[in-house]
């Protein structure tokens, strides 16, 4: 039985979790343990499907998902609640469960106040997440997208440093205003099918039919558009990202980067683009813009940045721009590279984000003027700071190089112009990332700063996240394969 | 074979590895004997490989990046160019980390110089033995990344670490172009596979190819240091001197020429790219022959004759003579190694005393690093019988006998850059060697270690020409050894001819000789010191490496952070959030000022009801009546 | 004989426009506001009366005795508050009590 319930599980485990730990609210060690427990067990869980090879579901699954969950909600609007897997979203559930765990791990002592609030809101931002990577019904996937908002909105606002409330509300306000739009073109699509073929569904595999006027289709595909495109985020919806990462506490940051940033690109790669061709063929050349000019721009501006965790921010912007480059080209190769470029740019930028707030613990300052010859002080921290800085940079043989060269490759071969002007961004990354690097690690010391190295659970922590940084550099075929399914499904190529 | 390959690469990725993760924890001597025999190793396997090689060959090792119908394996391709690089950087490296040994023997924190050095060495081989193009980038990358923070090894003090982020992003401009030449070539061809590659040029319109081309050339630039992206190498001297004579001299610099080399076949068709590359490197030996001459700086003089050397490489590439070019990277890499470790040794021995003007009389004190740097500085001279007077020699004449007045220019121009080449090498000779001792001399074991290191390269480098000996003698291993390679047979000229275009050469050479005797043997020596400190406008402007620096500063590096700058307060927080904030204050101000509707007054209240139902009713009778 | 429904919507018109009127002139003063609003109760009841008989319904007639007790109970409430609101400040001017704005 509950092998046929296996999406069920794997969504609402950490919910339970969250709810375990408000229940045993009072112990702070007990409600950690419990995080960590229910993170790791989602890790596993999660690792477990990558065993399923064949398709193991009690109900007919569309082409390419291999896990399958369809049953009746509300029948009166024609809402079931349907789950599906198949291996882009594999990728993705196993890159929220690991992340998660990291997310718990780095703020196992960095938070002091209301702990067992901090780690039930991670674990339900994870049911949330998980949710939108699974969810196959366009209400429920809606649902989701709104629960997910809502802990980082209190992560950012109880948690963080700074202007914490300004950032909360701008991030909630921002975010809450492309789903809203999401909503009315969700409604529409769902009443047009309705009107059309007599049955009224909000399931993405009922409304890719949908013969949609091409001007509507621009409509609605914007609206769709536009939430992602806050999320990704893409130029110039991005100034949300450096406020909202600045101030959020050292987990929330991690992922808001790793995972809420996903959200966005999954979004368009299983409803955006399938739902509205016609419309997104349109859109392309902008989105080619905005992501190509992201790229330059954001790489650009984090030169200039004073504190570490905007710097950080600002490469987000310009990463997820090869992310939306490769969407926008949307042929096999770049398609799957922009999957994969998600992967890295989660597991780069999170251990990057950790690597700052570690930074933060100790000196409590973020500001790059404050360091200087780190390197002599606390080697294996450089160490990890350095080999996640390369990775970001696009060092062949780490995890980033991969997608992006995919993406690139992908990309200038439909679209020459764009990737073209893609490339450059590669030698603006490097200019920031070596600016960073320099500032922090290399030089004199500039304040006398008492620091000691790693403490075997950051060790720990960034240990894995290097691990997967070199296993994906070095061996990304595996995950390739794994998404090559669904992407030729996407694409419409064999 | 394929054991050969991959032992000769994962042995140094191994030594690296282990000596980055756990190098702290294992004994120091134990450590150094480690990544000294993973090199070695890789000697071996190379040597092996090289006396069991009979044709080219490709090896698969394993996948790495696949997608769709994208495949860039892990394959090695072994044919006589990557085979013949492959022994000497082995080799060249085996006894620079011999070296390394004893000239760090003093730092503290060698486990990451070692890992360095040789994940370095395995970069290098990956870049060499690399069959497709992401591989080869892979290589290109990682040498380009060890020598980021190689140079910045010192990282305390701002100027090395400065000088490695300059290497590190000047290059990487040629690495951008190089990956858009790859993209390209994929977009055309489906395939990274060079050996495939080289042979489809046929199959696209010259103009394609021809853009392609200066695509890689751009590439080959950043890495070779060739104009207008040459401004990293000098300033690469900041790192440990082994490092310098490693990767500045020897192998990291000479990737560019390798790199074209081995495209050579697919855009050797090109006249316009075989022209911009020889013009290139024309301009950059010269550049860098002119530059060494105003030096003061040891190891700068050594690092703008590398960037002169390796124009003299494009040349001979450019000129479609792939042996000759081969011929002098080998042979530049033994002098060069030995020039730069010779430098080394000086350096220890006047107490990381760098300027030329404040040595002096190390002849006697030193007298087998005198011996060994005197043989090094005459292979560059070309001074006649040295490998490099035949290896150099090769390509002037292969330039000559192209027959094209572009190339005959070209021609000239290289012999007057022989001539400078002999000047300056002879130059730092009597400077650094002649004259009286003024300064006492740190002698220790490990400079005695050193200087034997400086041996086998002196021998190498003065009998490197029989590995290519001309017609007239012979013949030699080279030529025949590539003569299966595209462009790697020359034109073959009459013998008269030959004799003749290398006694001109010789004779130059020994003119630049005679010129430096003149001017600072003896007395004149002391003058010229003299005279260092109120440099002409001439000198000064060579001296200042034309000004590129300068100039670089004032058109992209100011510009680019201000800029920056400028985006980030103004663009970014000034006009796409302001805005948005002024909207939030907007709809703010908008909710406050009908808030004040609310006022709590009920007088107010009645009469907002009184005139909504008159508004009603008005509109009512309004719809009733029309 | 019988009024006709337009005589009696006529006059309850005037009077719940009266009543209106007094609430709106005086509305600074809470006793005055009452018996306008009593006044235009008034008007509605002879509406609902009046319609009553015109369709005879008794609904009508029902609504009105309603109203009746309503208005009872309000003005016994309000003059209630009205004491006590005198009590507090010293006048029954209803510009005073905004406590409760926005």
């Amino acid at each position: 039985m509950i092998s046929h319930h296996l999406l069920t599980l794997l969504v609402f485990l950490p919910s339970l979790g969250a709810l375990l730990i408000l229940a045993v609210r009072k112990s702070d060690a007990l409600a950690r343990l419990v995080a960590l427990g229910f993170a790791v067990a989602e890790l596993v869980l999660s690792g477990y499907f990558f065993t399923l090879d064949t398709v193991h579901t009690l109900y007919p699954a569309p082409a390419g998902f291999f896990q399958y969950e369809n049953v009746h909600w509300i029948d009166f609007f024609g809402i079931r609640y349907t789950l599906g897997m198949d291996g882009i979203s594999l990728l993705m559930v196993a890159l929220t469960a690991f992340i998660t765990v990291i997310g718990v791990g780095v703020s196992w002592q960095g938070i002091k106040e209301r702990v067992p609030l901090h780690f039930a809101l991670l674990l339900l931002m994870e049911s949330g997440i998980l949710g939108v990577f699974l969810a196959l019904d366009l209400f429920l996937f809606y649902l989701f997208w709104e629960v997910m908002l809502i802990p980082m909105f209190f992560l950012i606002g109880i948690w963080g440093h700074g202007r914490r409330i300004y950032s909360a509300v701008k991030f909630f306000l921002y975010t809450f205003l492309g789903s809203l739009l999401m909503l009315v073109a969700i409604i529409t699509i769902f009443l047009m099918h309705g009107a059309q073929s007599g049955t009224y569904s909000f399931a993405l595999v009922d409304l890719i039919g949908t013969k949609v006027p091409y001007d509507v289709g621009l409509w609605l595909f914007a609206a769709f558009l536009l939430a992602f495109a806050i999320k990704f985020p893409l130029f110039p919806l991005h100034t949300w990202l450096p406020d909202a990462h600045t101030d959020a506490p050292t987990a929330g940051s991690v992922i808001l980067a790793s995972l809420l940033l996903k959200t966005g690109a999954y979004g368009l790669v299983r409803f955006g683009y399938p739902l509205f061709p016609d419309a997104a063929r349109a859109f392309t050349p902008l989105i080619y813009a905005a992501a190509v000019f992201g790229i330059s721009y954001g790489a650009w501006i984090a030169f200039a940045q004073k504190d570490m965790k905007r710097l950080v921010a600002y490469s987000s912007v310009s990463h997820m721009g090869f992310v939306a480059l490769g969407i926008a080209a949307w042929s096999p190769i770049a398609l799957s590279g922009a999957i994969l470029q998600m992967v890295n740019h989660g597991v780069t930028t999170g251990a990057l984000f950790a690597l700052v707030g570690m930074l933060d613990e100790r000196t409590h300052s973020r500001e790059i003027d404050t360091y200087g010859g780190v390197w002599g002080k606390v080697p294996a921290l450089s160490f990890f700071f350095l080999l996640f800085c390369m990775a970001s940079a696009g060092l062949p043989g780490l995890n980033n190089f991969v997608g992006e060269f995919l993406v690139l490759i992908g990309t200038f071969k439909v679209a020459p112009l764009p990737a073209g002007f893609a490339f450059l961004g590669m030698v603006l990354t490097l200019v920031y990332t070596v600016r960073l690097v320099q500032e922090i690690l290399f030089g004199k010391e500039r304040k006398p700063l008492v620091m000691h190295d790693l403490s075997l659970r950051e060790g720990g922590i960034l240990a894995v996240l290097a691990v997967g940084a070199v296993y994906l550099g070095v061996s990304p075929s595996p995950l390739l394969e794994l998404v090559k399914g669904p992407v030729a499904l996407l694409v419409g190529v064999k | 074979m394929k054991l050969y390959l991959a032992i000769m690469l994962l042995l140094p990725l191994a030594g690296g590895l282990t000596s980055a993760l756990a190098g702290r924890l294992l004994p120091r001597r134990l450590l150094e004997f480690l990544i000294c025999a993973t090199v070695w190793g890789g000697f071996v396997c190379a040597a092996l490989a090289a006396a069991s090689y009979t044709a080219p060959l490709t090896v698969n090792l394993a996948p790495w990046i696949t997608a769709f119908d994208l495949g860039a394996p892990l394959s090695l391709y072994l044919d006589p160019l990557s085979l013949s690089l492959a022994v000497m950087v082995t080799f060249v490296c085996g006894l620079i980390h011999i070296y390394s040994v004893f000239y760090m023997a003093e730092e503290g924190d060698y486990p990451r110089f070692f890992a360095l050095l040789n994940l370095f060495v395995f970069a290098m081989l990956t870049l060499l033995l690399a069959e497709n193009l992401p591989l080869l980038y892979l290589g290109w990358e990682g040498v380009g990344f060890c020598s980021y923070l190689l140079i910045g090894f010192w990282y305390q003090d701002k100027a090395n670490a400065d000088a490695g982020r300059k290497a590190f992003i000047t290059t990487r401009i040629g690495d951008t172009a190089l990956v858009i030449g790859i993209a390209w070539l994929f977009q055309l061809f489906g395939t990274f596979s060079m050996v495939q590659l080289n042979g489809m040029a046929f199959l696209i319109p010259g103009g394609v190819v021809t853009a392609i081309g200066v695509l890689f050339l751009i590439g080959a630039m950043g890495k070779s240091a060739q104009v207008p992206l040459q401004v990293w190498l000098p300033d690469a001297m900041a790192g440990p001197t082994p490092v310098s004579a490693m990767i500045h001299a020897a192998t990291m610099v000479t990737a560019g020429v390798y790199l074209l080399a081995r495209m050579f076949p697919f855009f050797g068709g090109s006249a316009v790219v075989t022209s911009a590359i020889a013009v290139t490197g024309g301009i950059t030996a010269f550049y860098g022959a002119s530059c060494a001459v105003a030096q003061r700086d040891l190891k700068r003089v050594l690092a703008f004759s590398t960037i002169s050397q390796i124009g003299y490489m494009m040349l001979g590439v450019g000129a479609g003579a792939i042996t000759a070019a081969t011929f002098h990277l080998l042979v530049h890499a033994f002098f060069k190694a030995l020039l730069f470790l010779g430098a080394g040794c000086v350096i220890t021995a006047m107490h990381h005393e760098q300027d030329i003007f404040k040595m002096g009389g190390l002849r006697r004190s030193l007298p087998v690093t005198f011996w060994c740097f005197l043989a090094g500085s005459a292979c560059l001279a070309g001074i006649p019988l040295t490998g490099g007077f035949f290896s150099k020699d090769s390509i002037i004449g292969a330039l000559w006998l192209k027959g094209v007045p572009l190339y005959q220019a070209l021609y000239v121009l290289a012999l007057i850059t022989a001539l400078l080449t002999s000047f300056y090498s002879f130059r730092l000779v009597y400077l650094v060697f002649g004259g009286e001792t003024n300064a006492h001399i740190h002698g220790s074991r490990e400079l005695k270690v050193m200087e034997l290191v400086l041996v086998p390269l002196a021998l190498l480098g003065l009998c490197g020409g029989v590995l290519d000996l001309p017609g007239y003698l012979g013949g030699g291993f080279l030529g025949h050894f590539f003569a299966n390679l595209a462009g790697g047979k020359a034109a073959e000229a009459p013998q008269a001819t030959e004799i003749v275009l290398q006694a001109i050469a010789g004779a130059l050479a020994l003119a630049g000789l005679a010129a430096a005797h003149v001017a600072f043997s003896g007395k004149a020596r002391a003058k010229r010191i003299a005279e260092a400190d109120n440099p002409s406008a001439l000198t000064s402007f060579l001296f200042h490496a034309w000004h590129f620096d300068d100039l670089y500063r004032l058109l992209f590096i100011r510009p680019y952070a201000a800029l920056s700058g400028f985006l980030w307060q103004r663009m970014d927080e000034g006009v796409i959030d302001d805005s948005l904030d002024r909207l939030a204050q907007g709809v703010g101000a908008t909710g406050t000022w009908f808030g004040r509707w609310t006022a709590g007054r009920i007088s107010l209240y009645i009469v907002s009801f009184a005139a909504g139902g008159a508004a009603i009713l008005g509109y009512l009778a309004w719809v009733t009546l029309s | 004989m019988s009024i006709p429904l337009e005589h009696v919507i006529i006059l309850a018109s005037l009077l719940f426009a009266m009543g209106l009127g007094c609430t709106v002139a005086w509305r600074s003063n809470v006793i005055m506001m009452l018996i306008g609003i009593e006044i235009m109760l008034n008007a509605v009841m002879l509406v609902f009366v009046g319609a009553s008989a015109r369709w005879g319904v008794a609904d009508g007639q029902l609504f009105a005795l309603l109203i009746m007790a309503l208005t009872s109970a309000e003005v016994s409430l309000a003059l209630a508050m009205v004491v006590y609101l005198h009590r507090r400040k010293k006048t029954v001017n209803t510009d005073v009590f905004d406590s409760m704005k926005g």
